[in-house]
């Protein structure tokens, strides 16, 4: 019995010690390999998609003895898991040629030289959508590009609109946002109707898809969270109109038309009327609660300016500093987002196209739904602030949603944002 | 054992039974939420048909058809029962001996070292991630299976663990089997080991738990798919919008039932080693 | 004098030398022995606990940015002197105390409870044990989303039995107040079924004669508790105590999935806090003067609380 465990165990820890030594950067049959990290499994419809790509790339440039080889780090949640591999590869010196990141890191990633610019290489910038540039661009140079597009709006349940007395022939269009104040009557209507929250505006969520999702507000009002040149935020953000779009969130919580504590899936499962949420909704809403009749109306927009902002951005495609074949790591990065890309990615998940080629195909494709988000984001998208110390700044707007939405203890919005335009404003001296 | 059933009895089987419902629901509502399609999940949220699996016998295996169909489970399975039996064993093996060194030998430097294991103990693990991989990285064993096993095997708290129940183990035992002509190896292997049962079974499934739940570590050092256990997995279905809370049940009562098995069987060990060993302490 | 002082000497030399001898050549073969014993361990600890650990040392005392491990300097206190004007960290620090002092009683009394209730022969026995056990063996991540179901305000299954009981709804963790206990009942619960299992051993290790003799003195179950089993289960009360205590002073998982923090900080702790400042912000060095601050306090604790109650060693 002894005897007996003894062997497994070594048989165990010989097994365990083979299986190393391999990853070569130039191939037995004398290609040279472009490596590539994404943050995702390949066994999701979208890892399925790169892999696919990669192939495609690789019987493109067989000729030119090249060969790009996708290795796939499905992150966490938050994450985690990929970024800290990242950042764990970064000390050691052993990144791959190309990797993806969030766009909010851009900034960050190309200041520490982590990336390199892509300018010298991916001549054709004029298809990319304006919010894609803006996400890849750090001091004029672009250094990522993104995959796909995503965007908010706002879910509504046709028949319950249609019973509290709504004629859905009225409700907003991209070309003509309601502002605040309609938007509002419309909830009020909703909740006089139904006794419930009119909307799940996912206020709960402490994390990313809080900033993701409201700044926009901010800058209908024509405010801004940091400076265009990415230094201040005192000053910018603690203005009048963030007073102005944080009033009108506050408003709708004061009012009960939303809630800091929503019921799981209640607007899928047709308890609530409404939901603010991503393009992502509608692929949860095809599989799983079909019976749903459901349309998109675009953001409100601020009653001074009529303004309409919406969200963009996602993960993106980046070559690396240490990188020693640049221009074929370059051209991977284009590939990947190139028009055939661009539509696949779009046809396999709810995901938004990132190039105006790629656009006029899919409009064509998508559901009315759909077509709302992509017009609301080719005409109106604003990428997310664009600093090394995004995530302080972000994470002190959270803060500032998590604070005003505790309305009886926070009447004075300008004091909430004071406190943490400072916070940001020392993230970003810090950084700098 | 005597046998009367006494209200005492009744009493404390009620009391035991309401305990048991209170730390298992969780474990029924995963497992039922798996067996359901994703709207009842939500549907059912507030009432007692949350704990019970669809009316529809034949809603009961979707999600884990869709699961299976989506995700090479089985490989990772395989992996991460791999790297959790080495680290079982490992840890048993490597643990106890240092455990039984702080408990029953001699040496310089005892009580500056015992000091060091319980400051050890307190090291976040999260705050040197990064340093551990640059030691990993400096003896070349990224992207092996060995990375993934060796950081995990030695912990301060089994040989703080093993060392508590070793000094419980009287010093005539030891004695008697060394005038026996046993060497300080055998009195381990032979006397200390098996009269740990229970310390061994509690280090064991720790560590086979631990390892089995570990994300992070894994997912930093390797990064050749076909070594990663089934928290990769796990995270991937978790983690891609849109995520479908059934499919995510099913996964996770997939890779929860290894672990309760595990225990049961454990569980039976400790049992035995206590009630059958006759060897001094009872 | 000289002379028989040399004889002297000289006999106490040849008289002790042999013993002094052996006695160092048992020594050093006992020494060689227990670090044989001790090596697998202790390498495998210094190589990736100890070593990294120095290392974060270190890098409390420079501005180690994630981004760019290569340009990083030697600022001397600075980070310490920012972290004592860190509201954040402060918040940190007085919730995790907090949460410390409530879980510490609730979680092991709980276990000393459950481990007294199943100590005595049972044929359902495994069963109980196993449902008890049955959250430590999930993983604290999805014992988090499952609560944050759960505890749900408007529609969470313990909100309604409240209700049922005609108690009204609780906001528990979307509430500042009530957050971070909230995470104290969720920790205990989660974490009690395992010192249960240790001090069921501890139980199981008190031989039944003690027990016996104490029968025939004629005393009641209560000073039976309080005078044999209390005293006997000392050491392995010691151990859970300090591993609990370490364990909850680390806690990070259950706020960082069920609350990010919040509401308003409330649940902020020092480990998610070095987290979120050392993996989030990327601000390496200041994590580490976090850590290291916070590991000196920890360790401040556990000594004062090891010579309080002094260990019966042997």
């Amino acid at each position: 019995m002894k005897k007996w465990l003894l062997v497994s165990i070594s048989l165990l820890l010989m097994f365990a010690a083979v299986g190393c030594s391999k990853s070569e950067s130039v191939n037995s049959d004398g290609k040279k390999t472009i490596t590539m990290w994404v943050h995702i499994s390949d066994e999701n419809e979208e890892g399925k998609v790169y892999k696919k790509r990669v192939e495609a790339f690789n019987k493109n440039y067989a000729p030119d003895n090249i060969k790009a080889k996708i290795e796939f780090i499905p992150r966490s949640g938050n994450g985690g898991g990929y970024e800290d591999k990242v950042n764990a590869a970064l000390t050691t010196s052993t990144l791959p040629d190309v990797i993806t990141l969030d766009g909010p890191n851009t900034a960050a990633y190309a200041k520490s030289g982590v990336i390199a610019p892509l300018d010298e290489y991916v001549k054709d910038q004029e298809d990319l959508l304006p919010s894609i540039k803006q996400q890849g661009t750090y001091k004029d140079k672009l250094y990522a590009i993104g995959v796909s597009e995503s965007s908010v709006g706002i879910y509504y349940n046709k028949r319950m609109l249609q019973e509290a007395g709504v004629d859905l022939n009225t409700l907003p269009t991209v070309d003509n946002p309601w502002t605040w104040d309609q938007f509002l009557a419309l909830c009020k209507t909703l909740k006089d109707k139904y006794d419930k929250p009119a909307i799940d505006m996912q206020l709960q969520s402490k994390d990313e898809m809080l900033t993701y999702a409201l700044t926009p507000f901010v800058w209908s009002a024509d405010g801004d969270i940091i400076s265009k040149d990415g230094k201040k935020a005192e000053g910018v953000f603690n203005k009048k109109p963030t007073v102005e779009a944080l009033t009108f969130i506050q408003t709708m919580l004061k009012e009960g038309y939303t809630t800091r504590t929503p019921v799981k899936q209640a607007f899928e499962t047709e308890k609530y009327p409404m939901k603010f949420s991503g393009v992502w909704t509608v692929t949860d809403m095809k599989t799983n609660y079909q019976k749903v009749d459901y349309g998109v109306i675009p953001y409100p927009v601020s009653p001074k300016t009529k303004k309409l902002v919406s969200p963009s951005g996602s993960w993106q495609f980046a070559m690396t500093q240490t990188s020693e074949n640049k221009e074929w790591a370059a051209k991977l990065v284009d590939w990947m987002t190139n028009k055939d890309s661009n539509v696949e990615l779009s046809r396999t998940i709810a995901a938004l196209p990132v190039r105006y080629s790629s656009e006029k195909v899919m409009a064509k494709e998508f559901s009315d739904q759909m077509n709302v988000f992509l017009k609301q984001l080719k005409e109106t998208g604003h990428a997310r602030p664009v600093t090394p110390a995004y995530p302080q700044v972000t994470r002190a707007f959270q803060q500032t949603i998590d604070d005003i939405s505790f309305y009886d203890q926070n009447k004075d919005i300008q004091k909430v944002l004071d406190t943490h335009a400072k916070e940001m404003q020392s993230a970003i001296d810090k950084a700098n | 054992m005597r046998r009367k059933f006494g209200p005492l009895t009744i009493l404390e089987y009620i009391c035991l039974v309401l305990l048991a419902v209170l730390f298992i629901f969780p474990l029924f509502w995963m497992v039922a939420s798996s067996m359901k399609p994703e709207a009842e999940i939500y549907n059912d949220m507030s009432n007692i048909k949350a704990f019970l699996p669809s009316f529809h016998p034949s809603d009961w295996f979707v999600s884990y058809k869709q699961v299976l169909l989506r995700f090479h489970l089985l490989g990772y399975i395989g992996n991460s029962l791999f790297y959790g039996l080495c680290v079982a064993v490992g840890s048993i093996i490597i643990n106890g001996m240092a455990g039984y060194a702080f408990a029953k030998l001699n040496f310089s430097g005892k009580k500056v070292l015992f000091g060091l294991l319980l400051a050890i103990l307190i090291v976040p693990f999260e705050t040197i991630l990064i340093s551990q991989f640059t030691i990993i990285h400096s003896i070349g064993l990224v992207d092996t299976r060995l990375a993934v096993i060796l950081p995990a095997l030695a912990g301060a708290f089994n040989i703080y663990l093993f060392r508590n129940f070793f000094m419980a183990i009287p010093k005539e035992i030891i004695e008697s089997a060394k005038l026996d002509g046993a060497n300080t190896w055998q009195v381990f292997w032979r006397i200390m080991l098996p009269m740990s049962k229970p310390a061994v079974a509690t280090v064991g499934t720790l560590a086979f738990i631990g390892s089995w739940n570990d994300y992070i570590w894994p997912l930093m050092v390797l990064t050749d798919k076909s070594k990663f256990p089934i928290q990769v997995a796990i995270t991937a279905i978790n983690s891609t919008d849109p995520v479908y809370t059934n499919q995510v049940m099913a996964v996770l009562t997939i890779s929860t039932v290894p672990l309760i098995i595990i225990y049961i069987v454990a569980q039976r060990y400790i049992l035995e080693g206590i009630g059958g060993s006759g060897t001094g302490i009872k | 004098m000289s002379k028989i002082g040399w004889k002297e000497n000289r006999s106490v030399y040849t008289f002790l030398r042999p013993e002094e001898r052996t006695k160092n050549k048992t020594r050093w073969k006992e020494n060689v022995v227990a670090y044989t014993f001790l090596g697998p361990a202790l390498l495998l600890l210094s190589m990736f606990l100890v070593i990294p650990s120095i290392m974060s040392v270190y890098y409390s005392f420079t501005d180690y940015y994630l981004l760019t491990p290569d340009m990083r300097k030697f600022v001397g206190l600075d980070n310490f002197i920012n972290l004592f004007q860190d509201p954040i960290f402060l918040k940190s620090l007085v919730n995790t105390l907090e949460f410390v002092v409530w879980v510490i009683p609730l979680q092991i009394g709980a276990a000393l409870g459950l481990a007294l209730l199943l100590n005595k022969q049972r044929k359902a026995n495994t069963f109980f044990k196993v449902a008890y056990f049955s959250p430590v063996v999930m993983s604290l991540v999805v014992i988090s989303v499952l609560w944050l179901y759960l505890l749900n305000p408007n529609e969470g299954i313990i909100n309604n039995v409240l209700t049922y009981f005609g108690i009204s709804a609780q906001p528990f963790l979307t509430s500042p107040k009530q957050a971070i206990f909230t995470i104290v009942v969720v920790s205990a619960w989660q974490g009690a079924g395992f010192q249960m299992l240790i001090f069921l051993a501890g139980l199981q290790n008190i031989p039944g004669d003690v027990y016996e003799a104490a029968q025939l003195d004629g005393i009641n179950k209560w000073q039976r508790f309080m005078y044999i089993t209390l005293p006997l289960l000392k050491p392995t009360s010691i151990f859970i105590f300090i591993t609990t205590l370490i364990g909850a002073f680390k806690l990070l998982v259950q706020p960082m999935v069920m609350t990010q923090g919040g509401p308003v900080n409330s649940t902020m702790t020092v480990v998610y806090y070095i987290y979120q400042t050392g993996f989030t912000d990327r601000m390496v060095g200041y994590a580490s003067s976090i850590a290291l601050l916070f590991g000196t306090i920890i360790g401040l604790v556990t000594i004062t609380q090891r010579k309080l109650v002094k260990e019966d060693e042997d």
